[in-house]
């Protein structure tokens, strides 16, 4: 490559790359604001809906006899409907064993038809729903919650859920609650050392992770109209699944982010959506960054899936220009994240081989003010995720001392840089074809243990 | 509540624009050396107007030298490092891509995306006169060292940042999806 050839390139992937930064620079500053003015709202009246809890599982005997407790125990109102997904382990048998009255339900799954992927095993029980509601329930009363069987809802949600600017006002379809690790501060059980510190701080970060920077996000887009539905922590409106579910009765469809999928429908077909900071679903975070990586690829290739709904969406009567290009950048990011391992390194290649080739003239250039550019660039690297840290510590689990903050902060730049990983190896299995559901283990599950396989 | 809907087709002044704004992408990384020479060239008009020295502009060699006449001349050549013509690529391709998905805001996009580039262009300028003015004030080395590597290096990120976000802000601002054309 001849030199001009490489100032050329330099100077393309050095505007690329300085485009996207100070454009992820501006959002995270957008997304802050709304966040840091949070302020809680008033609860309404549970009572004046009906609430279903779904938990799906697919070999979870491990965790789904406590969920069940839990729920029964703090929501003695609310129905739970276990939807088996043809498990191989004991899950059904636990679950037969907690036989509660009319309250707690078991819908079995049987292959081939099971384990096809969460939306099937959710569509299943609103069907089973539905059909033990019979014709005359009045379905804007009954509210579907997603949880999963590891979650535990605040005991306070189904109040929140139900206030003036949530189910209270009859266009919201769908609302999201906050997501926390119920296990954050707690050291994986067993392990020594390095891996024992290593686990505790995964876990931090997804806590953090959730609480800060993804909550962010979904407040922001109270603003543009465009609130995403999560996995665990999701209610959404009998009714508003009955809009979108269509002849087949399956409002959840079929990509590796059902959840997002969910609320792109009810979108689209005019419903709103809602997110509230203030009650939250607890789950268990994961210790092991293997078994976080399977998570976040899973999670990866679900939003490049989701890509074939960027039509439907900048059609939609019901969604402005902003809150299109919202979910358009959303389900940019993991593309963004591939032109970023690409565009970012080049311009450090060129630099290396300029050093290698003449050092004394790249040391000059160095001293003589290139620095200070290291030092911009470098802070715009880190800046948006280390500030995290801070509004963590200082918003959510103000423990410990300020330097702790920044510790947080660090871990989270670090912690953000795996999804540069997994969005390789989320475009890698779209391109194999791999598009089955490979389940998260739980931390409960050993490696040699009966699981959920990729299919 | 639910209500279709369904997608028209793209008109086809519309589907041009969208190839004139790609088109107009590829020829900045194509033609860069075009437009650095009429940047330097419009550089070398603005010093003439704020400046008292000595001006010459070296269209072959994307160069505008200054302060002729003084103690400190000093010429600046147009690198692909420093012109706007790759900044503006990423915008004409957002600007392609949002009029090619909702082809009614297309004259919202254009003016916006023509601010942008106005922007853009203005703050590549303002750089190259903070940097001579610099270089005036403190003389070459420190007048360069600061005006390059700090303010300018400021100047751009900041302009670029306005412009990106202008840009974003009016081609999405006041459609509210209820219009349907």
């Amino acid at each position: 490559m001849g030199e001009d050839s490489v100032t050329v390139l330099f100077g393309f992937t050095q505007a690329i790359a300085l485009t996207m930064s100070v454009g992820f620079l501006v959002y995270v500053y957008v997304i802050i604001v709304p966040y840091l003015r949070h302020k809680p709202l008033p609860p309404g009246d549970s009572a004046a809906f009906d609430w279903h809890f779904l938990v799906p599982c697919r070999d979870e005997e491990a965790v789904i006899g406590g969920t069940v407790r839990y729920l029964r125990q703090t929501f003695p109102q609310a129905h739970v409907w276990v939807i088996d997904d043809d498990s191989d382990d004991r899950t059904r048998e636990v679950v037969a064993s907690l036989q509660d009255g009319a309250w707690l339900h078991l819908v079995r799954r049987h292959r081939p038809a099971a384990r096809t992927g969460k939306g099937d095993a959710l569509n299943a029980a609103y069907r089973a729903l539905k059909s033990w509601l019979g014709r005359h329930s009045e379905a804007h009363r009954q509210i579907v919650v997603v949880v999963d069987a590891d979650g535990r809802p605040a005991a306070n949600c189904l109040d929140m859920c139900a206030g003036a600017t949530l189910f209270g006002d009859e266009r919201i379809g769908a609302v999201q609650i906050d997501v926390r690790m119920g296990n954050r501060g707690v050291a994986p059980p067993a392990a020594r050392g390095w891996r024992r510190w290593l686990g505790t701080a995964m876990v931090r970060m997804q806590d953090l992770e959730f609480r800060t920077a993804i909550a962010a996000i979904q407040k922001s887009r109270g603003y543009t109209g465009t609130i995403s539905m999560g996995g665990n922590g999701q209610f959404a409106r009998l009714s508003a699944l009955d809009d979108i579910g269509g002849p087949e009765a399956a409002p959840w469809r079929g990509s590796l982010l059902e959840d997002f999928e969910l609320g792109v429908h009810l979108l689209t077909a005019g419903w709103r959506t809602g997110f509230t900071m203030d009650t939250y679903v607890d789950q268990e975070g994961l210790y092991s960054l293997r078994r976080f990586l399977v998570q976040r690829t899973r999670w990866g290739q679900g939003t490049m899936q989701c890509a074939r709904y960027v039509r439907r969406i900048w059609d939609s009567r019901h969604l402005s220009t902003l809150g299109a290009a919202e979910i358009l950048y959303y389900l940019a990011q993991p593309w963004l994240q591939l032109v970023g391992t690409i565009v970012y390194p080049i311009p450090l290649i060129l630099l290396v081989t300029r050093t290698i080739a003449d050092p004394a003239w790249v040391w000059r250039w160095f001293t003589g003010g290139a620095w200070v550019l290291f030092a911009v660039y470098g802070s715009f690297g880190i800046m948006p995720f280390l500030i995290w840290g801070p509004i963590y510590w200082w918003k959510c689990e103000r423990q410990g001392s300020f330097l702790r903050a920044l510790g947080y902060g660090a871990c989270y730049a670090a912690y953000i840089y795996t999804f540069y990983v997994t969005s390789w190896r989320a475009v890698i299995r779209l391109a194999r074809g791999r598009n089955g559901w490979s389940k998260t283990r739980r931390n409960t599950e050993r490696p040699d243990g009966v699981i959920a396989l990729d299919h | 509540m639910t209500t279709t809907d369904v997608a028209g087709p793209r008109p086809l002044a519309h589907r041009l624009l969208v190839v004139a704004l790609s088109a107009a992408a590829v020829g900045l990384v194509v033609g860069h050396l075009a437009y650095q020479t009429v940047e330097v060239s419009l550089a070398g008009l603005l010093l003439r107007l704020f400046s008292s020295s000595g001006v010459y502009v070296a269209p072959s060699e994307q160069t505008v030298y200054f302060g002729l006449g003084t103690s400190h001349p000093l010429g600046l050549t147009m690198t692909p490092e420093c012109t706007s013509a790759f900044l503006l690529v990423p915008l004409l391709l957002v600007g392609a891509l949002l009029i090619g998905l909702r082809p009614r805001i297309a004259g919202r996009v254009m003016w916006s995306l023509a601010l942008a580039a106005v922007i853009l262009v203005v703050v590549n300028q303002v750089r190259i006169l903070v940097m001579a003015g610099l270089v005036s004030w403190l003389g070459t080395d420190r007048g360069y060292y600061w005006g390059h590597t700090m303010v300018g290096s400021m100047v751009s990120v900041f302009g670029g940042a306005i412009a990106l976000v202008l840009f974003v802000w009016l081609a999405t601002r006041g459609d509210t999806g209820h219009t349907d054309g």
